[in-house]
């Protein structure tokens, strides 16, 4: 049985969208089945950075009930590059969609739970898929929520800003752990200078992980040509050689041992 | 033709085990429902939704039931302890309590009692 995956922070720009899609791809490229949702509905990104036309079907009209997932689905496999599948779902990008979005009631909240939660049937059971990623919005989000409380793993992703650490800390206690959520923690853009030798990387992560009180599964350092690129290149795929991509084959296993 | 209840001890003693598993049930509730007397559960508007706002706001031990039948859809209080691990008379209370509460419904099969989210 495949796992769900999804991939939270308490703040904005920590990486999540960035990290998501490279570890979707890394799991292809390792010949892994995967589907990558895009669960983001107040700023949807997975489309330009896919470069897709988009679909007849959102992932909106999934959890509206108006379709089945496999009409939301694009095949992402040809473009990849890789030895598996890379199925992708799209959250709907236009201003409507977004307004209609936010305007949604605990009723409907209730019912796409219920749609989440039969993803793992769908997707996991029926389709075979290995894993299924959920890449959320940030904080405390109905669409967040419902997607950690679907998901097996949690993978919560934070820098070393002071705020981030502190609002990590805190969801930690007040969300994952409530779930019982397995947790493990990226942290992430962390300044070379702190990682310069090995005895120094073990610091850190022994610091973060006492914060934290939750496993550190990697620190990755702040890569300038991952920033540099904008968002634009998918690594894990146009730059098997690159360190980040190295991290990312790395995170893949942790989280496959997890 | 019916038989007459009396004549058939089989049945008998299958419409006493039913009223006690009911009145089994009832028990339970009535034990909840001490516990919780000083939190006053029983409200007066009943929540509409059994959504995720909703179940970080419920007590620890209501939540993992509450989550259990939100990711089996329909189930007895036997299925919902052998995912929680937890004994079938712990949970047809925590069950229990959470149809008083409104968050569940409560529908009986034959002797089985089923209980799920209303969407």
């Amino acid at each position: 049985m495949g796992k769900i995956i999804a991939i939270h922070s308490y703040k904005g720009g920590t990486g999540k969208t960035l990290l998501s899609v490279n570890l979707a791809a890394a799991y292809a490229k390792m010949g892994k089945k995967v589907c990558l949702l895009d669960m983001d509905f107040r700023a949807p990104s997975l489309q330009s950075i896919f470069e897709l036309n988009g679909s007849d079907y959102w992932l909106n009209d999934y959890l509206n009930g108006a379709c089945e997932i496999n009409k939301v689905l694009l095949d992402y496999t040809p473009r990849c590059e890789c030895n598996g599948t890379m199925l992708v779902g799209l959250a709907n990008p236009t201003t409507e969609a977004l307004r209609d979005m936010s305007a949604k009631d605990r009723k409907w909240e209730m019912r796409a739970l219920g749609r989440l939660l039969s993803l793992k049937n769908s997707l996991l059971n029926d389709m075979e898929l290995d894993y299924l990623l959920f890449d959320t919005s940030p904080g405390l989000q109905y669409s967040s929520i419902n997607a950690i409380v679907s998901a097996d793993v949690v993978i919560v992703v934070s820098t070393i800003d002071a705020s981030d650490i502190q609002g990590t800390k805190r969801m930690t206690h007040e969300l994952y752990d409530l779930f019982e959520k397995k947790t493990g923690i990226l942290m992430n853009k962390v300044p070379i200078e702190f990682l310069s030798t090995p005895l120094e990387r073990d610091s850190v992560s022994k610091r973060f992980e006492n914060t934290h009180t939750l496993p550190v599964l990697k620190i990755i350092p702040c890569f300038c040509d991952v920033l540099r690129a904008g968002g634009t290149k998918i690594f894990a795929r146009d730059e098997p050689n690159h360190p980040f991509t190295q991290h990312l084959r790395e995170i893949a296993a942790e989280i496959e041992k997890f | 033709m019916k038989k007459p209840l009396g004549r058939n001890p089989a049945i008998l003693l299958e419409k006493i085990k039913e009223s006690l598993d009911r009145l089994n049930e009832k028990m339970e509730v009535f034990i909840e429902i001490q516990k919780g007397k000083k939190q006053d559960f029983v409200m007066q508007d009943l929540p509409e939704a059994l959504d995720v706002m909703t179940l970080l706001s419920l007590p620890d031990h209501l939540r993992k039931t509450a989550v259990t039948i939100c990711k089996l859809g329909r189930a007895t209080a036997e299925e919902v302890s052998e995912h929680t691990k937890r004994a079938r008379a712990v949970e047809s209370g925590y069950l229990n309590q959470l149809v008083l509460m409104g968050y569940l419904k409560k529908e009986r099969k034959g002797r089985k009692a089923y209980f799920f989210v209303e969407k």
